[in-house]
C-alpha cells in the first residue's frame, strides 16, 4: 500500500519538503525569492500572453457585434429612416421657401404691372414636338380666353390658343407661329417679335435706318391688343443689315427663361390698355 | 379588366406625354405615345380598334396641343386603321413589322404635321424641321413601338385585342 520512494524521487521528495518547509517557516524570504525568479519569467510569458489576450479581445467584439448585430441593424435602419423623413421634410420646406419666393415675386409684380390679371401655375408641355407650347391649370372657369397675353415677373412668355373649362394652352413666343408687336426702348423703333424654329426670338421688319444695337432692350409696344405697352421681351444680341432688304432684322435673347417657369400671368384686362412705359418696365429689366 | 385598362389608356397617356414624358425626352424630343398606342392598337386589334383608339386619343391630344384640332385626330386615326390593315395582310406580324409600321407611319404623319405648319420660310424652315423633329421623333417612336410591341407580344395571350 504504502512504497517507499527510491533514488530520484527520494531526492525530489526531499526538496519539496524542504521548500515548503522554507516557505511556511520564512514566508517573508520565500516570498522576495518567488519574486525574482518570477520576473523573467513573466516577461517571457508576457509576450504570449499579449498576443492571445488580443486575439481574445478581438474575438470577444467580434461576437459582441455578432450577437449585437441585430439591434444595430435595426438601429442603422431606424437611423436611415429617420434621416429619409428629414431630408425629404427639408426638401419640403426648401421647395415651399422657394415657391413662397416665386409667388411673392409674382404677387409683386401683379401689383406693379397695374393690369387685371389671373395667375396661373404650368402643369405640362404641349402634347406634341411640333409646337412650343405649355399647359396652364386655368381656363375658361377662370376668365381665360383665346388670345389673351401671357406674361410671368421676367418678361412676356406668349399667349393663349387653346382653352378648356380648366387648363389652356399657351403657344410661347418663341414658337415660329407666333408673333408680338416689339419696340426697341431706346431708338423707339418698332418690329415683329416672333419665335424661330431654333427656339430663339426675333425681331423683323425693323427700318433700315434704325440705330438698333446689341444689348438693346425689346419691349412691347401695345399695337396689338393682347399685351400693354412696355413688357419686357428681351435683349437684342445679334443685328443684320442686309444689304438687298428694306429692313434690318434683330436676334432677342428672350428675358423669360421657359424651361423654369412655373407660375405665369394671364391678362384679362381689356385690351388695348395703356400702361405707362416706365412703370412695368422697370420691374421687367433683363436679369 | 380590359375596359379598365383601356379606360386608364385613354385618361393616362396625353397627360403622361405632357408631364413624366419630359423626363424621357432626348435633344427635347419625346416619342409620341398616342401615336405608338394607335399603331399597337391596329397592330393587336385590328383596323377598327386602332382608328377608334388613334382618334380618341388624337382628340385628346389636341385639346393640349397649340396646333390645329383635327390634325392628330386625324393622324392617329388613321395610323391605327393602316396598321390594322397591315396586321391582316402580313401573315405572321413581328416586331420587326411593328418597326417597319412604327417607323413608316411616324415619318407619314410627321410629314403631315410639317407641311400643315409650314411658315413663310418655306422649305428651308421645312428641312429644319424634318432634321431636328420629323426624324428624331420617328427613329424614337421606332424604338419605343418595337419594344412595346415585343413586351405586349410576350404578356398578351394570342388572340387577345
Amino acid at each position: 500500500m504504502f512504497r517507499v520512494a527510491t533514488g530520484t524521487r527520494r531526492v525530489a521528495l526531499v526538496l519539496v519538503a524542504i521548500l515548503l518547509l522554507v516557505l511556511f517557516l520564512f514566508p517573508q524570504q520565500s516570498h522576495g525569492l518567488l519574486h525574482s525568479l518570477g520576473q523573467p519569467i513573466a516577461r517571457i510569458v508576457a509576450f504570449p500572453l499579449w498576443v492571445l489576450a488580443g486575439i481574445n479581445q478581438s474575438l470577444q467584439e467580434a461576437w459582441k457585434g455578432y450577437v449585437a448585430l441585430g439591434h444595430v441593424y435595426q438601429e442603422n435602419q431606424r437611423l436611415r429612416q429617420d434621416i429619409q423623413s428629414l431630408q425629404s421634410q427639408l426638401n419640403g420646406l426648401r421647395e415651399s421657401a422657394a415657391s413662397s419666393q416665386r409667388l411673392a415675386a409674382l404677387l409683386q409684380f401683379k401689383q406693379n404691372v397695374g393690369l387685371e390679371t389671373v395667375a396661373a401655375q404650368v402643369i405640362g408641355q404641349d402634347s406634341t414636338n411640333w409646337h412650343r407650347g405649355l399647359v396652364l391649370d386655368k381656363g375658361e372657369r377662370d376668365g381665360i380666353r383665346t388670345g389673351m397675353g401671357v406674361i410671368a415677373p421676367s418678361g412676356v412668355v406668349g399667349r393663349v390658343v387653346k382653352i378648356t373649362p380648366v387648363s389652356s394652352v399657351i403657344l410661347l413666343i418663341t414658337d415660329s407661329n407666333n408673333a408680338v408687336t416689339g419696340l426697341i426702348q431706346r431708338t423707339r423703333d418698332e418690329g415683329i417679335v416672333s419665335g424661330t424654329l431654333q427656339g430663339g426670338v426675333r425681331m423683323k421688319y425693323i427700318p433700315l435706318l434704325s440705330a438698333v444695337r446689341e444689348r438693346d432692350v425689346v419691349v412691347t409696344s401695345g399695337l396689338t391688343g393682347e399685351f400693354p405697352k412696355g413688357l419686357l421681351i428681351g435683349t437684342v444680341t445679334l443685328v443684320k443689315k442686309p444689304v438687298d432688304n428694306l429692313f434690318q432684322m434683330a436676334e432677342i435673347i428672350p428675358a423669360v427663361d421657359f424651361s423654369k417657369l412655373e407660375e405665369v400671368l394671364v391678362i384679362l384686362s381689356p385690351y388695348s390698355l395703356e400702361v405707362p412705359a416706365e412703370g412695368p418696365a422697370q420691374n421687367l429689366q433683363p436679369r | 379588366m380590359k375596359a379598365i385598362a383601356f379606360l386608364a389608356l385613354l385618361v393616362g397617356l396625353v397627360p403622361f406625354q405632357m408631364t413624366l414624358l419630359g423626363l424621357a425626352s432626348l435633344g427635347s424630343i419625346r416619342p409620341d405615345l398616342c401615336l405608338i398606342a394607335a399603331i399597337l392598337g391596329g397592330l393587336f386589334a385590328g383596323e377598327w380598334k386602332g382608328l377608334a383608339l388613334g382618334i380618341v386619343l388624337g382628340f385628346l391630344q389636341n385639346q393640349f396641343s397649340a396646333g390645329d384640332l383635327w390634325l392628330n385626330l386625324i393622324a392617329k386615326g388613321g395610323s391605327g386603321f393602316v396598321a390594322g390593315r397591315v396586321s391582316l395582310y402580313v401573315t405572321n406580324t413581328s416586331t420587326v413589322t411593328a418597326l417597319v409600321v412604327v417607323l413608316g407611319l411616324s415619318t407619314l404623319t410627321g410629314a403631315l404635321c410639317l407641311l400643315v405648319g409650314l411658315t413663310d420660310e418655306g422649305w428651308t424652315a421645312g428641312f429644319y424641321q424634318a432634321r431636328s423633329i420629323l426624324l428624331p421623333e420617328a427613329m424614337y417612336n421606332t424604338v419605343v413601338g418595337a419594344g412595346l410591341y415585343w413586351l405586349l407580344a410576350r404578356w398578351l395571350p394570342n388572340g387577345s385585342s
